[in-house]
């Protein structure tokens, strides 16, 4: 493997031991992979969480990124400010708050940007097509290789912080073109009456699991999935399955047409009503629900102008809870709007953090079901709870009926 | 008995083998405070880990993995080395974050050759011995 001048300078230990550290296990990651040399990424996007002794280090001697970086949510839904309001125990904020404020003051020594959210492409970090980046979080890897084009690998979260605090990654993976075509071909046939935030969020869900961890491109797609829409469907992916490259033909800056980013050779499946179904049954049920919520991924200033609407005079019943995830520089504009005030006055929290609560799932004693939209975020809260936490899926309209005196029904 | 491999991050290492006859996570199969297997059902669950040299099919996502491998080296409950029929992403780098050597691209499969128990000499340029009959 070829180092530059620098990258040997970096490894032998000439800009300090986080420098060394960090290099040293990039390089071996890189020899087990086939690197023929390290690049220089363009931006990284790191995961807040772990061992503090870790991140010390991994940035031990290091003064300032070299990349521009930024943070994911606050895991495990667990905000610094809202936890309290959010109703998540007193003794997981207890052991929390303080490795909050270790890693946030590393955070501003390095000058990360303090983002918290999961869609920091909304919040300043927008990558090129063909730009090489680490970005932690399965679903905005999903949304930069395949909406923008950028090139991620599914770096696992300390091989992510080496990349951040050297700005060098190895030449490998999705950095190639000839490892962004896809080896699944979907085609989804024609479903009467559109399709819906969760019809597509059923669609990813049982895409990931037939596609495990293969590149895909989808076929068939009505031509206006506007941002929300296409989220829902790429969310789940890599719930059910581990993709981190979908095509759609027309709409992904690589992939004009299905040919472009197939072989012969290629493997078809299609999806229809009935599995769309399925996957809804998995999730589906009537019964009452003690929490509902909202932004997995991160909300867009779009749904919660939409959730505004819907809790507009509504008030959460007794002992009922509302969590809404969004980026809180998407809460500031939804301030200014009008938005968070109908929400907050219907009870509702809106928070910056994971709203599938990985990987801790400090929910509640009393939270016994919860109500979402989202497939992913079901995916994780029931495995996560070890299935004591029961958890529907179903539209924004059925979740807010289920918490404002109704209760499920899907 | 003596197996060649392609190593990474090579040390000379000897301990005993514990062999896992599937794909392998530090997040979900182990238990960082206890250094035991979490594997619900397997023959394995509840098996011991630390200080062993793990042999298994190969790696499985999960971006915490990590962490918790980290988790389990400080507390000295991290296996010693790991042997695998294929390098998988996340796998390699829990064992370089714990700092073991890795090894994969065997002649034939560690998993069908190892048995739990064996005692495995490892050397830091890939070869793994060990007498048949333990």
């Amino acid at each position: 493997m070829h180092l530059t001048e620098e990258e040997r300078a970096m490894a032998s230990g000439r800009f300090g031991k986080g420098i060394k550290r960090s290099m040293d296990l990039l390089v071996k990651f890189g020899q087990a992979f086939g690197a023929s040399r390290m690049v220089r990424v363009a931006s990284a996007h790191i995961m807040p969480k772990g061992p503090i002794d870790l991140l010390k280090e991994f940035t031990e001697g290091v003064e300032n990124a070299p990349t521009f970086c930024t943070l994911h949510p606050f895991m495990s839904a667990f905000d610094p400010e809202k936890w309290e309001g959010m109703g998540i125990p007193e003794a997981f904020a207890s052991q929390e708050l303080p490795a909050f404020n270790e890693r946030l003051a590393i955070y501003r020594r390095l000058g990360i940007y303090q983002t918290y959210t999961c869609l920091p492409m909304l919040v300043g970090n927008l990558p090129r097509k063909g730009e090489c980046i680490s970005w932690i979080g399965s679903c905005a890897q999903l949304f930069v290789n395949s909406l923008l084009g950028a090139r991620t690998n599914r770096d696992g979260a300390v091989t992510n912080l080496a990349v951040a605090v050297t700005g060098r990654a190895p030449y490998i993976g999705n950095f190639l073109d000839e490892n962004r075509r896809a080896q699944l071909l979907v085609r989804v046939r024609h479903m009467k009456g559109g399709l819906s935030y969760t019809d597509l969020g059923a669609i990813g869900y049982y895409v990931g699991e037939k596609a495990r961890d293969r590149n895909i491109v989808i076929d068939g797609l009505p031509p206006d999935l506007d941002l929300s829409r296409s989220l829902a469907l790429l969310a789940p992916l890599p719930a059910s399955g581990a993709v981190n490259l979908c095509h759609i033909p027309g709409v992904t800056p690589e992939a004009a047409n299905v040919s472009d980013v197939i072989d012969e050779s290629c493997e078809r499946i299609s999806v229809g009503k009935e599995d769309v179904t399925a996957m809804k049954g998995l999730f589906g049920g009537t019964g009452p629900v003690d929490l509902a919520v909202f932004g997995c991924p991160h909300c867009t200033i779009s749904d919660l102008k939409t959730l505004a609407a819907l809790l507009k005079g509504k008030a959460l019943a007794r002992n009922k809870r509302l969590w809404i995830g969004l980026p809180y520089q998407t809460y500031q504009l939804g301030q200014a709007m009008g938005y968070t005030g109908e929400i907050e006055n219907a009870g509702g929290v809106i928070t910056s953090s994971c709203m599938a609560a990985i990987p801790d799932a400090p929910f509640p004693v009393s939270v016994k079901a919860v109500a979402t939209n989202s497939f992913k975020a079901a995916h994780y809260i029931s495995r996560l709870t070890n299935g004591r936490v029961r958890v529907y899926v179903g539209e924004l309209e059925a979740c807010i009926e289920a918490v404002t005196g109704g209760v499920f029904r899907q | 008995m003596k197996l060649t491999g392609r190593v990474v991050n090579g040390k000379n290492v000897a301990a005993e083998a514990l062999v896992l006859d599937r794909p392998f996570s530090f997040i979900g199969d182990f238990d960082p405070k206890t250094g035991r297997l979490t594997i619900k059902g397997h023959p394995l669950d509840g098996k011991s880990l630390a200080k062993k040299i793990l042999v298994c099919v190969t790696g499985k996502g999960g971006t915490f993995a990590p962490f918790t491998a980290y988790e389990a080296g400080r507390k000295g409950n991290a296996p010693v080395a790991i042997l695998c029929e294929k390098m998988e992403p996340i796998l390699c780098e829990c064992a370089l974050v714990m700092d073991i050597p890795i090894l994969d691209g065997f002649s034939a499969s560690p998993v069908q050759v190892i048995r739990s128990g064996q005692m495995l000499s490892v050397s830091e340029s890939g070869t793994v011995s060990f007498r048949e009959n333990d």
